[in-house]
C-alpha cells in the first residue's frame, strides 16, 4: 500500500511542480515588464496597470482560476483552453502566472523605488547609459533587497498550487484525497504534507544561500 | 581663453527662482570655491553645471565649446553624456556603488566608456588613483568596509578616473565626522597643488581660502561677492558676506 501511495504521490507531486516552476518562469519576468509599466511616467500605462494589480492582488486567487477557466466559454461561447487535462493546465498556468506576476511586480516596484537617487544620480555623471546603470548598478542591489519578499512568495506559491484542483487539476493533494474514497485512509493526506514540507525547506535552504552570496555588500 | 564661462545661468523650481543669473568664469587649472549659506542655490548650481538639471536659461561654455545656451533645454541620453564628460562630479554622500570594490567602482565607468581600451591599463590607472589617495591597502574593500573619509577618497579616484576637465565637489566633507574631514581636505588640496580644475562648494571657511585662487559668495540666488580669498573672506564689502563669515 505504501509504495502505491507513494507511487501515487509523486504522480500528483510532479504536476504542482509543474504548475509551479512554469508560474515562477513566466510571472518573474512579466512583473518584472508590469513593474515598469506600474512605474511609467505615462498615466495612460501606468494607471490601468495600477488597476489591474489592484484587482489581481485584491481578489482571491481561487476566484481568478474559476473565471478565468469559466469565462471565457460563457462570454465567448467557447473553450479556449482547449479540451481535457491539457486543458485545464494551460487555464490554472494562466491565472498563476498573471496573479503572481501582480504580486512580483509590487515587490520590484519597492525594491526599485528604494535605491537612493544618489546611485542613479552618480551612474549619470559617469556617463553610463540608462541601461548600462539598470543592469551594473541597479539590478543587483534590487535583488539583494527583494530576495527575502520573493522567498515569502515563492514559498506560498508552493501551497497556493492546490488551489488549481477547483478546475480539476491533478495535483498532489488530489491524488492524496482519491485514497479516502478509495480505500477508506486518510494517512496519504498526511503524507502529502510531507511532501510540501520537504519542498519549502528545500527553497527556504535555496533562498537562504542567495541571500547569504549577496551578503558581502550592504 | 577661461576653461569654464558661465553666464547668466538662471534656475526656478516651480516658479521659485533659485538661480538669479549667475556668471562667472575660470582659468584652467585654478580652483574656486562656493560659499553661501543654506538654501542659496550652490548644489543647484553645480548640478545645473553637470546637467543633473536643466537650467532654465543663460550659457554654460567649456573650452569655448557652448554646452548650453537657454536655446535648447532638452536633450537626448547621448548628448547629455556628451556635455556630462566634461565634469567630474563628488557627492555629499559619496554615493559609492555598494557591490564593487573600491578598485571597481574606479575601473567600472573608463572601462564602459573605453571598450576597446586594455582592461589592464585602466586597473594600472585606477590603482595609481586609489594610491594618490592614499588609498593602495583597501583597493578590494567595498565601501561598507571603508570609513566614510575612505569613502569619499574612493569617490574622489573615481571622479578622476574619468579625467574630467572639470571636478566639482559638493560639500565633500559634511557627512562625515570631525576627525575624518581632515584627510579629505588633505588629498583636495593637493589635487589644487598639482593644478586640478576644481570648484568646491563647501562649509570649511579656512580651507577654502587655503586652496582657493578664486571664492564667490552666493546669496539667495546671485553671487553677492566674487574676489580671491583675501579679499572675499578677509575683507568682505558686501554685508550679507560679513554677516556668514561673522558665524563662523
Ligand atoms: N528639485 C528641486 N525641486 C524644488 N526645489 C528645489 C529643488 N532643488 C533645490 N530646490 C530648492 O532650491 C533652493 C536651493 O537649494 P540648494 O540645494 O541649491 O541650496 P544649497 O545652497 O546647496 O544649500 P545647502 O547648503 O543646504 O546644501 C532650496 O530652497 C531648495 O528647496
Ligand atoms: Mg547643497
Amino acid at each position: 500500500m505504501f509504495a502505491t501511495v507513494t507511487l501515487a504521490l509523486f504522480k500528483g507531486f510532479l504536476g504542482t511542480l509543474k504548475l509551479f516552476s512554469l508560474t515562477l518562469l513566466f510571472s518573474l519576468p512579466l512583473g518584472l515588464l508590469i513593474s515598469f509599466g506600474s512605474m511609467s511616467k505615462t498615466a495612460i500605462l501606468r494607471l490601468p496597470i495600477r488597476l489591474i494589480i489592484w484587482i489581481i492582488r485584491g481578489t482571491p486567487l481561487m476566484l481568478q482560476l474559476l473565471i478565468i477557466f469559466y469565462g471565457p466559454g460563457i462570454f465567448l461561447g467557447r473553450n479556449i483552453w482547449g479540451s481535457g487535462d491539457s486543458g485545464r493546465f494551460t487555464a490554472a498556468l494562466t491565472a498563476f502566472v498573471i496573479n503572481y506576476a501582480c504580486y512580483f511586480s509590487e515587490i520590484f516596484r519597492g525594491g526599485i523605488q528604494s535605491i537612493p537617487k544618489g546611485q542613479y544620480e552618480a551612474a549619470q555623471v559617469l556617463g553610463l547609459s540608462r541601461t548600462q546603470t539598470f543592469f551594473r548598478i541597479i539590478l543587483l542591489q534590487v535583488i539583494k533587497r527583494i530576495v527575502p519578499p520573493i522567498s515569502n512568495e515563492v514559498i506560498t506559491l508552493v501551497k497556493d498550487t492546490s488551489l488549481a484542483r477547483v478546475i480539476a487539476f491533478y495535483e498532489i493533494i488530489w491524488e492524496g484525497e482519491r485514497f479516502i474514497k478509495s480505500s477508506g485512509i486518510i494517512w496519504p493526506l498526511f503524507y502529502t504534507g510531507v511532501f510540501y514540507l520537504l519542498f519549502s525547506g528545500l527553497l527556504t535552504l535555496l533562498f537562504g544561500y542567495i541571500e547569504k552570496k549577496l551578503d558581502y555588500f550592504k | 581663453m577661461p576653461i569654464l564661462e558661465v553666464n547668466n545661468l538662471k534656475k526656478s523650481f516651480d516658479g521659485d527662482s533659485i538661480l538669479k543669473g549667475i556668471s562667472f568664469d575660470m582659468e584652467k587649472g585654478q580652483t574656486l570655491s562656493i560659499l553661501g549659506s543654506s538654501g542659496s542655490g550652490k548644489t543647484t548650481l553645480l548640478r545645473c553645471l553637470n546637467f543633473l538639471e536643466m537650467a532654465d536659461d543663460g550659457r554654460i561654455k567649456v573650452n569655448g565649446e557652448t554646452l548650453f545656451d537657454g536655446m535648447k533645454t532638452s536633450f537626448s541620453e547621448n548628448e547629455l553624456r556628451d556635455k556630462r564628460r566634461h565634469f567630474g562630479m563628488v557627492f555629499q554622500q559619496f554615493n559609492l556603488f555598494p557591490q564593487y570594490t573600491a578598485l571597481e567602482n574606479v575601473t567600472l565607468a573608463p572601462r564602459l566608456a573605453n571598450p576597446s581600451k586594455d582592461k589592464i591599463d585602466i586597473e594600472r590607472e585606477s590603482r595609481m588613483l586609489l594610491t594618490k589617495m592614499g588609498l593602495p591597502d583597501k583597493l578590494n574593500h567595498y565601501p561598507h568596509q571603508l570609513s566614510g573619509g575612505q569613502q569619499q577618497r574612493v569617490a574622489i579616484a573615481r571622479a578622476l578616473a574619468l579625467k574630467p576637465d572639470i571636478l566639482c565637489f559638493d560639500e565633500p566633507t559634511s557627512a562625515l565626522d570631525p576627525e575624518l574631514t581632515g584627510e579629505v581636505l588633505k588629498v583636495i588640496k593637493e589635487l589644487a597643488l598639482q593644478h586640478t580644475t576644481m570648484i568646491i562648494v563647501t562649509h570649511e571657511i579656512p580651507f577654502a581660502r587655503d586652496v582657493s585662487d578664486q571664492i564667490i559668495f552666493l546669496d539667495r540666488g546671485v553671487i553677492a561677492e566674487k574676489g580671491t580669498p583675501s579679499q572675499v573672506i578677509d575683507s568682505p564689502t558686501n554685508e550679507r558676506t560679513q554677516k556668514f563669515l561673522a558665524n563662523y
